[in-house]
């Protein structure tokens, strides 16, 4: 048995899996989007039949062929879902429907930094009157407040016996 | 510092470039991955050049394509040669490394074509070349079933139907959905990170001993074959000389038709089921809704 051949095999498996995973990360076309994935497991089914090779059984390539099934379960349900998403609406742009994520979520990576801390904001009040700093109180005005100041219980009284 | 000074000459040995076989020429002995890893790193440079030279500019993308024939042409020359020919045989030893080699490339190639190919059907195209060569190693490694499996299920059934769903959706123009790619720098990085540590993790040296078969079930395959009365050769033991061994690479359709239907058999069960809800899921969900249901 040739150790190194099959060790050239597993890496092109992992080879295989690369690519797919890069078609799978870019592609925004829906449908390149699962050949990529078949491509991810046509390597995993590769590496799965290196395998039993070196083991020298069959299980490796039993394995093998249920990840074949299982592909092309994927497959059929993949192309049912995006001739069902193409009905609603005329195009294959994952991006048509970003709003199945969270929709508070910003629409491009870049603004993920900007989500990360959140700035406080307050509600704001429209300034009302004149700011008693700049504008202090004329000195007349102080003494005809003090004045109502000191009759204020009497009229509270006469309020309170009112009620 | 201690430890430093012990690991610095490790380290130098791991990165010396005199140590790369690319660059000495000799053969491979635990030095494997340092090659592949200029490879991939290579590599990964290579599609980022095409994929942004495909739309931008002609001379990036020619640079891109040479730069993966030159990742190529490392691959080829890390790969170690068989030095010494049997006696018997030595043309076909000699020729099936190179056509596996061949059909490597080509694999290798046709992904590359996949992911970069801003028009669908040249990527599906690629995709198609990818997956037919992947069944030329398939049955170069004696996986004769699997290999017509796959390419009956992937180059026949999945490919037509991805292109049939294609040109049912697709517009004369290219649309901006397949010009343009979601970060491909990152992705490549993500990629190149995986497919290094897998080379590492590959590339470790030992001996992988042959696994016996479950002989306590009656009807399993080993018990099967240690009958005495059986046409089918012994079930291997751990033990067995390599040349004993060697008869044992699993190469028979039937052995593994056996090995699926009595060692298997439940998962080959579950296997049938899930096809049948997965059809039944499909034409479920394909059908046309009707009037008034959104």
């Amino acid at each position: 048995m040739n150790h190194f051949d099959s060790q050239n095999l597993l890496i092109f498996g992992g080879v295989l899996f690369a690519i797919g995973l890069i078609g799978f990360l870019t592609r925004r076309s829906m449908i390149l989007m699962f050949l990529s994935l078949e491509t991810m497991l046509s390597g995993v089914s590769l590496n799965l039949i290196v395998f039993s090779k070196i083991h020298q059984n069959y299980q490796g390539q039993v394995l093998a062929i249920m990840v074949l099934t299982i592909a092309a379960c994927e497959a059929a349900i993949a192309l049912a879902f995006v001739v069902s998403l193409y009905r609603r609406k005329p195009t294959l742009d994952v991006l048509a429907w970003d709003e199945l994520s969270e929709t508070i979520m910003p629409k491009m990576p870049d603004a993920l930094s900007d989500m990360s801390e959140p700035h406080e904001q307050y509600p704001t009040l429209t300034p009302a009157g004149l700011d008693p700093l700049s504008h202090p109180m004329p000195p007349s005005l102080d003494a005809a407040m003090n004045q109502q100041n000191s009759t204020t219980p009497a009229n509270a009284t006469e309020v309170v016996q009112r009620a | 510092m201690e430890s430093l000074t012990l690991a610095w000459p490790l380290a130098q040995q791991a990165f010396d470039p005199s140590n790369l076989p690319l660059v000495t020429g000799s053969p491979i002995d635990g030095h494997f991955s340092n090659a592949m890893l200029l490879v991939i790193v290579v590599g990964a440079v290579a599609y980022w050049c095409l994929q942004r030279g495909v739309v931008r500019s002609k001379p990036l993308a020619i640079a891109g394509a040479s730069l993966f024939g030159l990742a190529c042409v490392m691959a080829f020359s890390a790969i170690p040669k068989p030095t010494t020919f049997p006696a018997e045989n030595s043309f076909s030893d000699y020729l099936e490394p190179v056509v596996k080699m061949c059909f490597c490339l080509l694999a290798a190639g046709g992904g590359l074509g996949f992911i970069v190919a801003r028009e669908p059907v040249h990527a599906a195209l690629g995709f198609a070349t990818c997956v037919l060569s992947t069944c030329g190693i398939l049955f170069m490694q004696h996986a004769y079933f699997i290999a017509a499996a796959t390419m009956i299920v992937y180059a026949g059934a999945t490919i037509i139907i991805f292109l049939f769903v294609l040109m049912f959706a697709q517009q004369t123009k290219l649309r901006i959905y397949d010009v343009e790619l979601t970060r491909p720098a990152v992705a490549a990085f993500i990629a190149t990170a995986l497919l290094i540590t897998i080379t590492y993790s590959v590339s470790d040296e030992g001996e992988i001993l042959p696994t016996k078969m479950d002989l306590t079930r009656s009807r399993s395959l080993a018990a099967i074959s240690n009958d005495p009365e059986s046409v089918l050769p012994p079930a291997m033991q751990p033990g067995m000389s390599p040349s004993e061994s060697a008869k044992f690479v699993p190469s028979k359709t039937s052995g593994l038709g056996r090995a699926m239907y009595t060692d298997y058999l439940l998962a080959i069960e579950l296997a049938g089921t899930v096809l049948l809800v997965a059809t039944i899921g499909a034409i479920a969900l394909a059908q046309k809704p009707e009037e008034g249901v959104s």
